[in-house]
C-alpha cells in the first residue's frame, strides 16, 4: 500500500511536471515575444530563402523614448530599413536613385512571434529539443509544429539567458528547411542616443518615393462575393480595393492570418478581352503558394506563405452571390 | 480711445499732442490689438498688402516649431514621455520624411505609367526563380503582408 501511494504520488507529479512544463515552454516563447522588442542589441544574421541569401547588420534599441531598430542589408544592391514602432521606412537603391518605400512593419526578425500567442497556442504545438550553440550564445531549441497540414512548422532557437531569439527555421510538411534566419553574431547593447539612426544617405543619388498604390478600405458590405469556410485556424486581418500592377481595374485585396502565416486573396472581375484559362492553376515556388482560379467570372487570387492546400481551400471558399 | 488711436494712425493727432497715447499703446494689450487692428483696416481700404510686415517670419518660425510625427500611434502609449519625444526623437525621421517630400514632388514630374509597367515585365521574365507566381501579386502580397524573409530576399520589384 505504501508503495502504491508512493507510485500514485510519483504519476501526479510527474503530470503535474509535464503540464507545467507546457506552460513553462509557452512562457519561453512568450519572453521571446517581448525580448526581441524590449531588449536592445546589435549584430548580423543572415537571411536564407530558397537560393539566395543576405547578411543583415541589425542595431535595435529600446528606451523610453520608444523601439527603434535599423536593419542594413550587407550583400547584394544596398538597402536599409529603418523602424520606429511598427511604422517601417525603406531606403532602397535602384541604379542612380534610391527608392523610399513605407511600410507597416510586422513579425520582422527577431521579433517573429507576435506577443499574444493566443491564435499560435490554437494551431501549433509546441515542443522543446535539444540545446545548441548560435552565435557564440547558448539557445534552447523549441518547434513549433502545426497541429494539421494548414501551416509551416517552425523550429525556433532561444537564447537561454536573455530570451532572445537567435535563429528562425521555416519547415514545410516535409521537414524541409524553406526559409531560415540565424544570427552569425549579436550582442546586447547599452540604451544610449540614437545617433545611429539614420540612413546611411548617399547625398549624390536622387531620392524618390515608390510609386505609392492607391488603395482604399473595404468594409465589405457590398461585395459580390463572400467567404465560405476559411481553412482552420486563419482570421481576415486586412481587406482593401487596390490597383496591382498591369491591371486596368481595381481588385479587392483580403489578408488572413493565423498568428504567424499571412496569405493573401485577390479577386477581381475577369476582363473580356483575357480570354484566359479557366481551369485552376497552382504553384509553389519556395516558401510562397499560388492559387488561381475563374468563378462566375471573376478572377481568384492567392498567395502567401502557407501550404498550397491552405491557399487552395481560400480560393475554394469564395463563393458567388448571383 | 479707440478713436483716439484711430486718430494718430490717420495723423490727426501731431505725434508730440500723443505722448501718453503711445505710452498707453506699449502698456495695454488692447490698445496694442486695437492699434494693428486700425492699422489693417486702413491697409485694406487703401488696398495696401495687408499681410503684416512680420507674416512671413512669423509663419516660418511657427512651422519650424511644428514637430514632424510619422507615427502617432507609437507615442500614445508613452504618457509621461510622450511630450519629450515629439521634440527630441523624430529628428532623423524628420530628416527621412523632408527628403522623402522633396522627392515626391521631384519624381511626380518625372514619373510615366508606361514605364512602370515595362519595368515590371522585365523583372518578371529576367527573374527565373518567381516565373510561376504572376510578379504583380507577390508583390501586392508582400507589401502589404511582408513576413520572414520578404523584407531582405526580394523577389519582385516594379521600379529599377
Amino acid at each position: 500500500m505504501k508503495y502504491f501511494i508512493a507510485a500514485c504520488f510519483l504519476i501526479g507529479a510527474s503530470l503535474g511536471a509535464h503540464a507545467t512544463s507546457d506552460d513553462d515552454m509557452w512562457q519561453a516563447l512568450q519572453k521571446a515575444a517581448v525580448a526581441a522588442r524590449a531588449l536592445s542589441y546589435q549584430g548580423i544574421f543572415v537571411c536564407q530563402s530558397g537560393k539566395q541569401s543576405k547578411s543583415v547588420q541589425i542595431t535595435h534599441m529600446f528606451s523610453d523614448k520608444g523601439e527603434f531598430s535599423r536593419n542594413v542589408l550587407l550583400d547584394g544592391t544596398p538597402r536599409q530599413l529603418l523602424s520606429q514602432g511598427s511604422d517601417l521606412v525603406i531606403y532602397n537603391q535602384k541604379n542612380e536613385k534610391v527608392v523610399i518605400e513605407k511600410r507597416h512593419g510586422q513579425n520582422m526578425f527577431p521579433a517573429v512571434l507576435p506577443t499574444n500567442l493566443e491564435s499560435i497556442r490554437a494551431n501549433y504545438a509546441l515542443r522543446s529539443g535539444d540545446i545548441e550553440r548560435i552565435a557564440d550564445r547558448q539557445a534552447q531549441i523549441y518547434l513549433l509544429e502545426s497541429k494539421d497540414g494548414l501551416r509551416y512548422s517552425y523550429k525556433l532557437w532561444v537564447d537561454s539567458e536573455y530570451g532572445l531569439l537567435l535563429k528562425s527555421v521555416l519547415l514545410n510538411s516535409h521537414n524541409e528547411v524553406i526559409e531560415s534566419i540565424s544570427f552569425n553574431q549579436v550582442a546586447l547593447m547599452q540604451v544610449g542616443g540614437l545617433d545611429w539612426f539614420r540612413p546611411k544617405i548617399d547625398s549624390k543619388k536622387n531620392y524618390v518615393m515608390e510609386d505609392e498604390v492607391p488603395t482604399s478600405a473595404n468594409t465589405g458590405a457590398i461585395n459580390a462575393w463572400s467567404i465560405k469556410e476559411l481553412p482552420a485556424g486563419y482570421r481576415k486581418v486586412d481587406q482593401m480595393i487596390r490597383m496591382v500592377h498591369g491591371k486596368t481595374l481595381p481588385v479587392t485585396h483580403v489578408v488572413f492570418s493565423d498568428g504567424m502565416a499571412y496569405v493573401s486573396l485577390f479577386i477581381e472581375p475577369v476582363s473580356l478581352k483575357s480570354k484566359a484559362s479557366t481551369k485552376a492553376t497552382q504553384a509553389v515556388v519556395g516558401n510562397t503558394s499560388y492559387y488561381m482560379n475563374v468563378v462566375d467570372g471573376y478572377q481568384v487570387t492567392v498567395v502567401g506563405e502557407v501550404p498550397e492546400i491552405t491557399a487552395a481551400q481560400i480560393g475554394n471558399a469564395v463563393i458567388f452571390n448571383k | 480711445m479707440n478713436e483716439q488711436i484711430s486718430a494718430l494712425i490717420d495723423d490727426e493727432i501731431a505725434i508730440v499732442d500723443a505722448a501718453y497715447l503711445i505710452t498707453m499703446l506699449q502698456s495695454s494689450k488692447q490698445g496694442a490689438e486695437a492699434w494693428s487692428q486700425y492699422h489693417l483696416i486702413g491697409d485694406a481700404m487703401r488696398g495696401d498688402d495687408n499681410l503684416s510686415p512680420n507674416f512671413k517670419q512669423n509663419l516660418m518660425q511657427k512651422i519650424d516649431l511644428e514637430p514632424t510625427v510619422l507615427a502617432p500611434n507609437a507615442t500614445l502609449g508613452m504618457l509621461g514621455e510622450a511630450f519629450k519625444m515629439h521634440h527630441k526623437v523624430p529628428a532623423s525621421w524628420s530628416i527621412a520624411a523632408s527628403v522623402a517630400a522633396v522627392m515626391v514632388v521631384g519624381w511626380m514630374a518625372l514619373h510615366q505609367p508606361t514605364q512602370v509597367t515595362s519595368d515590371l515585365v522585365a523583372d518578371a521574365q529576367g527573374e527565373a526563380v518567381t516565373s510561376a507566381i504572376p510578379a504583380e501579386y507577390l508583390l501586392a502580397h508582400q507589401t502589404t503582408a511582408p513576413s520572414g524573409s520578404a523584407y531582405y530576399i526580394q523577389t519582385v520589384s516594379y521600379s529599377k
